[in-house]
């Protein structure tokens, strides 16, 4: 009997791909330490991802009533963590993000997505929320606000980048009318384009206005909303220019990194190279130069998936995208077919986590979207965001195993 | 649950999303991998693999005997290698070289520019207590170390600067020249030999291929040593030059100003090649201190001028046998031809001087005795355009070709460059009178005089004067052996005769001007001069070749300010044939004797 509820409840399109990205990412990160002098982030990495495995198999199991009981205490305690890294977290490549135990770290701000996703979750299932009224956007809003907030003091742009991510993902998951997706996407997205130059805002502009006469919702809040677009716009470019020097060639240098090559733009130029140079089938395991010699600074952590890339090429690389491809179409999968509103926002939080880190990551590495550290799901080195990927695969394992369930 | 129906559609805007992403980023990866694989294979290659340049020694220099002249000892340069230096050291390091430091910054900011993981040569030629000092505090300066580069030795008493030259750090200017060779901080040939045969004695870089890290560590050889480019050693040159008969020439014109050149009139070669006052090439070895520079620059004697090849004297009477030759050879007298020396000559309002009065005189006479009365007619009775068209076949008014690239090619007057510095119709017969015993306009180097002297030596035939004989490459073991133009013209038996023999009795013969120029045995043929020098004391010149029949040396002497030729360039020549004939001087009185006479004479001065 066991046995067929194993089969039944145990979601292996899920697992599977979990297991081949954790085991490239063991090897990824031994090929990127072994020569550097790094061996003891390999053998961390090991205890890490069988802590993990343990941690997502025990999540799969938890009674799903308990979970969504616990979705706001553990919010709440989450944020009061936040709250007290920031007073005595240690600080570590210029972040106050860390508590110290042991000789391990422990970054509060990767756990609190999961409590984060759990709340929205719990507070969007309940049934007398309903997002065409404001107040519960606002509330929604500032479930995500608050640790984006504490967050972004540590400072750490990129995970407060992953939660805007969570956030527009679950809400339009959840049913937010296309007017307020708009109004969220519009003025991020002209913001955005304004540093790509005058006819990048402009294509932003009258996309957004031809948006919203089709939607023809309330005129005055249509126009409004236009406005406040063309103004963020605006804003984004008077605020470029008001930044000092440095700052803007940091943002430019996104655009052209071969302007700078051994400042800013080095770590792109590095990374386009290593996968590059990689080819069609690499240069081997622990044989690709560009990771043996250490040309990116810690390459285990947000550069993981150059290692890969450059000693399996493209069929390394490729594996690596389409597994996580297909962790997230699951994920879409089981959000769709759980008969729980909750379990399905939980799924799609998930899915919205993952898929932006997956997303910054990977562009950041080919040379298409900013550098911003944020590792990669299931490979880069780092216990907090290992152990915080396995809660969430467990977390999905659990939802498909109760997926009848309401 | 009805709720999920409005949700379907947001399924495949989701659905939709993720595919596109994964579209994007695979059209992404196919571009960088599949498509451009190439290029970032490359590019990661010349990223981890870093050539690291090795100098190669500098050929050496031998004599024509095999004796070595130029040589390479090591020496020590310091070098920062830009990021691995600790900026708060900057002034420590500058005390310990003994620089200020704002030089040392611009040094190493200018490698920064270039690349900062490439060390920059920052002090050359440091002695040894700066040596110790930084081996003693190696652990306190990170990024700063010691390359050992080779300087210029000269082991014999030869010590030849303007002929051998020195090197110096190639310019900004050179660099974008000479292109690809040559780095910043690299040595290149400046003057003489080293400049004239830069592209044989510099040899070629090597390049050791190491791996390195992203912050420029070493890492290893590449494929262990296989793919490096080895140096090849700079090419030996050998010399014409007999370092005992420079290093005599060298020591008999000390405390001189004046030329010494001697060449093998059988194939061009230069024996002897003296400039003086001269300068110490050591203090050329790597780098020159400014001050030494300065020194030099400012001297009154100008130790750089190279003298043997750059000047434009005139020649005075060693000149005298143009004129005889053309007027022979065109018949325009013979041995008969006599013209009766009082001592002056009155052309015209002036009166023109000679020094006896030497009578009844003939050619031969004339030349062995330097009377100029016989000239001053002569001119008149050959013409200048003749006078002219031998001076041309005897190598004047043009460069002789020799090799270290560096010669004034002087000025042979004709009817048209009189024209042109004093208008046509505008000077007289006059001026021609001084031309006929070497005075007046006419410029020569002691370099074309030898040249002269071995084209008399060798009746018509001569070689443009060469130090260099052979290179030899030490990869191959195979030599190249120089072979320098040649050039002939022809003159009558009979003109050759006379002309040699008025210089064999110049310097043999009771009554002739040179003869402290005799050797034993060596029937040395020669001619003075003392060429007025509206600047001072005269100028003593000799030009002479031995032996007569079969000569295997040709030579000149020249003196500023020393007064007659045959007292003071005549002995000078006979020592340097003496020397060079015999291997050795067959006689010591003379040469001390010569010595100081010309000290004393400086002197009074």
């Amino acid at each position: 009997m066991v046995d067929l509820w194993y089969k039944e409840n145990t979601d292996f399109k899920t697992i599977m791909p979990v297991i081949l990205l954790l085991l490239l990412g063991i090897m990824s990160v031994y090929s990127a330490t072994y020569d550097a002098g790094a061996s003891v982030y390999f053998n961390r990495q090991l205890i890490w991802a069988a802590v993990g495995f343990a941690l997502m198999i025990t999540i799969m199991f938890i009674p799903f009533r308990t979970l969504q009981m616990l979705s706001f205490p553990l919010y709440g305690l989450s944020v009061i963590f936040l709250i007290v890294v920031l007073v005595m977290g240690k600080i570590v490549a210029g972040s106050k993000s860390w508590f110290g135990i042991g000789g391990y770290g422990l970054q509060p701000s990767e756990m609190v997505k999961v409590t984060t996703i759990l709340a929205l979750a719990a507070f969007l299932s309940e049934r007398q929320v309903n997002l065409a009224r404001w107040k519960n956007v606002a509330i929604a809003f500032g479930f995500v606000l608050l640790p984006v907030i504490l967050i972004v003091l540590q400072p750490d742009v990129g995970t407060a980048l992953v939660y805007l991510g969570m956030l527009v993902v679950i809400i339009y998951w959840a049913g937010a009318t296309n007017f307020l997706m708009i109004l969220l996407i519009a003025p991020v997205a002209a913001a955005v384009a304004t540093l790509f130059g005058t006819t990048a805002f402009l294509i932003v502009i009258a996309t957004t206005f031809i948006l919203l006469f089709i939607l023809r919702q309330n005129w005055l809040f249509s126009a409004m909303v236009f406005s406040f677009t063309v103004l963020m716009g605006v804003s984004v470019q008077y605020i470029f220019g008001k930044l000092a020097p440095h700052q803007q060639k940091r943002i430019l240098t996104f655009l052209n990194p071969d302007a700078d090559p051994l400042g800013a733009g080095y770590n792109v130029i590095q990374s386009k190279i290593a996968i590059g140079s990689g080819g069609f089938f690499g240069k081997g395991f622990l044989q690709g130069s560009q990771t043996q010699l250490n040309f990116l600074p810690a390459q285990w952590t947000d550069f993981i998936y150059c290692v890969p890339s450059e000693e399996f090429g493209f069929i390394g690389a490729f594996a690596i995208l389409l597994f996580l491809t297909l962790i997230l179409f699951r994920g879409v999968q089981i959000a769709s077919m759980v008969k729980s509103k909750y379990a399905s926002l939980v799924a799609i939080g998930i899915v919205a986590a993952l898929g932006t880190h997956t997303v910054i990551n990977i562009g950041m590495s080919m040379g298409v979207m900013p550098v911003v550290g944020v590792p990669l799901p299931f490979m880069s080195y780092g216990g907090s965001n290992l152990l915080t990927n396995m809660i969430m695969a467990g977390l999905l394992l659990n939802m498909y195993a109760n997926r009848k369930e309401y | 649950m009805s709720e999920f129906n409005d949700i379907f559609p947001r399924k495949f805007v989701i659905f939709g999303a993720i595919g596109f992403v994964f579209i994007l980023f695979l059209l992404r990866l196919i571009q960088l991998q599949v498509l451009y694989g190439d290029v970032y294979g490359k590019k990661s290659e010349e990223n981890s693999i870093r050539q690291i340049a090795r100098d190669p020694i500098r050929g050496m220099v031998f004599d024509r005997t095999g004796i070595l002249l130029v040589d390479n000892r090591p020496s020590y340069t310091v070098a920062v290698t830009p990021s691995e230096f600790k900026w708060s050291n900057i002034s420590y390091l500058a005390s310990i070289l003994s620089i200020d430091t704002i030089t040392l910054r611009e040094k190493i900011e200018k490698g920064i520019r270039y690349n900062r993981f490439a060390p920059v040569k920052v002090k050359r030629d440091i002695d040894f207590p700066t040596l110790s000092a930084l081996e003693e505090n190696k652990e306190k300066l990170p990024g700063v170390d010691y390359q050992v580069e080779s300087k210029r030795f000269y082991p014999t008493g030869a010590k030849a600067p303007h002929l051998f030259g020195y090197t110096k750090e190639i310019s900004d200017q050179q660099l974008m020249e000479v292109g690809n060779d040559y780095r910043p901080g690299d040595n290149i040939g400046a003057t003489g030999l080293e400049a004239a045969y830069e592209r044989y004695l510099r040899g070629q870089k090597g390049f050791e291929l190491i791996t390195v890290n992203a912050f420029g560590q070493l890492l290893g050889r590449y494929n262990d040593g296989m793919n490096d480019i080895p140096v090849r050693e700079g090419n030996d040159l050998f010399l014409a030059i007999d370092a005992k008969t420079q290093a005599l020439a060298e020591s008999l014109m000390a405390d001189k100003r004046g030329a010494v050149v001697a060449i093998d009139p059988s194939n061009g070669g230069v024996i002897a090649f003296v400039s003086k006052p001269d300068y110490d090439l050591t203090k050329f070895g790597s780098v020159t201190p400014v001050d030494v520079w300065k020194a030099f620059n400012t001297d009154e004697s100008k130790p750089l001028f190279n003298r043997a090849s750059l000047t434009r004297y005139p020649p005075g009477s060693t000149f005298k046998m143009v004129l005889a030759a053309a007027a022979l050879e065109e018949e325009v007298i013979d041995l008969n031809w006599r013209v009766n020396c009082r001592g002056s000559y009155t052309f015209g309002s002036r009166v023109f001087h000679d020094l006896h009065v030497h009578g009844s005189t003939n050619v031969v006479e004339a030349i062995q005795k330097s009377c100029n009365v016989f000239f001053y007619q002569l001119m008149l009775k050959t013409g200048f355009e003749k006078w002219t068209r031998y001076g041309q076949e005897f190598g004047f008014g043009s460069s002789t070709g020799i090799d270290i690239l560096e010669e004034n090619p002087g000025l042979l007057p004709s009817n048209e460059v009189f024209d042109k510095m004093y208008g046509k119709g505008r000077w007289t017969q006059g001026y021609l009178l001084s031309l006929s015993i070497g005075q007046g306009e006419l410029g020569v180097s002691p370099i074309q005089m030898a040249n002269y002297a071995a084209s008399i030596a060798n009746m018509g035939f001569y070689h443009s004067p060469h130090a260099v004989q052979k290179i030899l490459d030490k990869q191959t073991k195979q030599s190249q052996e120089i072979l320098p133009q040649t050039r002939s013209f022809t003159l009558s038996a009979n003109t050759w005769k006379l002309i040699r023999e008025g210089m064999y009795k110049c310097v043999n013969e009771e009554g002739g001007t040179g003869q402290s120029a005799k050797v034993q045995n060596a029937s040395v043929c020669g001619k003075t001069g003392t060429a007025q020098n509206p600047h001072g004391k005269d100028h003593a010149w000799f030009v002479g070749f031995a032996p007569k029949d079969n000569p295997k040396i040709a030579i000149c002497v020249l003196v500023e300010n020393a007064g007659y030729g045959g007292a003071f360039a005549a002995p000078i020549a006979g020592l340097c044939i003496e020397q060079y004939l015999y291997g050795e001087l067959i006689r010591e009185k003379p040469l001390r004797s010569i010595s100081n006479l010309i000290l004393m004479n400086q002197e009074d001065q």
